[in-house]
């Protein structure tokens, strides 16, 4: 998360909204091993997806005359992949407005409202764009191989799993 | 998303890549509010961590990002800077009321859990109790009595190491079956006393387990499981200066 969704996080709740979980179509990721730092709208499949080629030793790509090698990474079991997006604030989302509507008492709000209803006005929504079970890493002129860190970072939900497991009782 | 001209990949907006639990999908249709990301305290630190609550399920989870230099993402048709990864895995609800109940424990009395479980930094602990199960869990760290219906608590030391060893014991297992690499320290004593690998192999899982157990804990708990796990206490640093590791050796030979 970056700052600013750091912040919206810290008071707040970010709610996932579970129907884009159910509808997000399946996207195309790639992994690169460069920093390209903005983000913003691309024409991958114009430059990128027609120079993906086939070589001996795994996907062969070329980004800024530089040429990468890839291979494919699936998501661990039991685990999906998302994009997800944060609302707007603002957006129109069926909740109630952050700001009191002008006319009504402070003291009347209170009374109105449970204090749970209130804490929800500060909240926020994400939703998923994309969904996907792989994508593909690149790495400069040679694979990311096995040793590639987003590798060990997939093991990890394994491992997790069972230093969070419920101990037996005696 | 507002513009609505970008192919729906919502690429104006800053993009977050996730994995998380495919039950997730099931979540219930009525409720709006089922998944929801919060900051919560960092057991270990102290500082602010993200977690994820499923309220249909009442389950915790952890947010742990990975971040490698010089990584970015294409994302359909854009590009995402950072490269990051989110992950969303199980967390024991235990690790965190146990922060509390090490809080609470200074006034050394029996207390209801939600008084407890209070935090004006993050608010949002209030959830915690929301959990499933609960009550079933807490036995493991505490003492508790029953006065009139109502239940009260506190920590226990004695019963908090037990149930640490046992998710030591848990983690070993696992890494033993994720083939997980801990031999770091078995290859340094190699070198320096050849006689030793077979033996130090069963310690150096339990180190390992230790301190990944270590990041949910605080440093003074982590500490005390290191002694009740009979751990040496300083196990010998990788690049010990020569020295050392010759005095070392001459206490071995003796």
């Amino acid at each position: 998360m970056d700052s600013s969704d750091e912040r919206a996080v810290e008071k707040q709740r970010v709610h996932i909204r579970p129907d884009t979980l159910r509808d997000a179509a399946p996207g195309t990721l790639h992994l690169l091993p460069c920093e390209i730092p903005a983000s913003r709208p691309a024409p991958v499949d114009c430059f990128f997806t027609p120079a993906l080629r086939q070589g001996a030793h795994g996907l062969e790509a070329s980004f800024r005359g530089r040429s990468l090698r890839g291979e494919e990474v699936t998501v661990p079991p039991g685990l999906v992949g998302y994009v997800m997006v944060m609302e707007e604030e603002g957006e129109v989302s069926g909740r109630t407005p952050y700001f009191p509507r002008a006319g009504r008492e402070p003291e009347q709000r209170e009374l109105a409202e449970a204090p749970e209803a209130l804490e929800r006005d500060f909240d926020r929504f994400m939703g998923a764009t994309a969904s996907f079970s792989g994508f593909t890493l690149w790495g400069l002129e040679t694979l990311p191989g096995p040793d590639a860190k987003v590798r060990g970072a997939l093991t990890w939900p394994s491992l997790a799993a069972a230093i969070h497991a419920q101990v037996p009782e005696d | 998303m507002a513009g609505g001209g970008d192919g729906g990949d919502g690429a104006r907006a800053r993009q977050h890549v996730f994995l998380l639990p495919e039950y997730f999908k099931d979540a219930s249709k009525k409720a709006k509010s089922g998944l929801m990301i919060v900051k919560l305290v960092n057991p270990c630190t102290g500082e602010g961590a993200m977690y994820l609550f499923n309220m249909y399920l009442q389950q915790l989870f952890e947010i742990k990002v990975f971040k490698e230099k010089h990584h970015s993402w294409f994302i359909n048709q854009s590009v995402q800077s950072g490269g990051l990864l989110h992950f969303a895995t199980p967390m024991d609800p235990l690790f965190l009321l146990l922060h509390y109940f090490i809080k609470a424990d200074k006034e050394g009395k029996f207390q209801p859990l939600d008084q407890v479980v209070v935090d004006d930094t993050f608010p949002n602990c209030i959830l915690l109790l929301k959990l499933r199960e609960l009550e079933k869990l807490l036995p493991h760290v505490t003492e508790e009595k029953e006065i009139g219906n109502k239940k009260y608590y506190k920590y226990s030391k004695e019963k908090t190491l037990k149930w640490l060893g046992k998710k030591v014991n848990q983690t070993v297992a696992a890494l033993k079956n994720n083939n997980v690499n801990v031999s770091a320290h078995v290859q340094s004593t190699a070198f320096f006393s050849s006689c030793q690998t077979s033996n130090d192999k069963e310690e150096d899982y339990i180190r390992y387990a230790h301190g990944l157990i270590s990041d949910y804990i605080p440093k003074e708990l982590s500490d005390d499981l290191s002694k009740y796990l009979k751990l040496p206490e300083t196990p010998p640093p990788l690049s010990a200066p020569p020295s050392k590791v010759a005095a070392q050796r001459r206490k071995r030979d003796k």
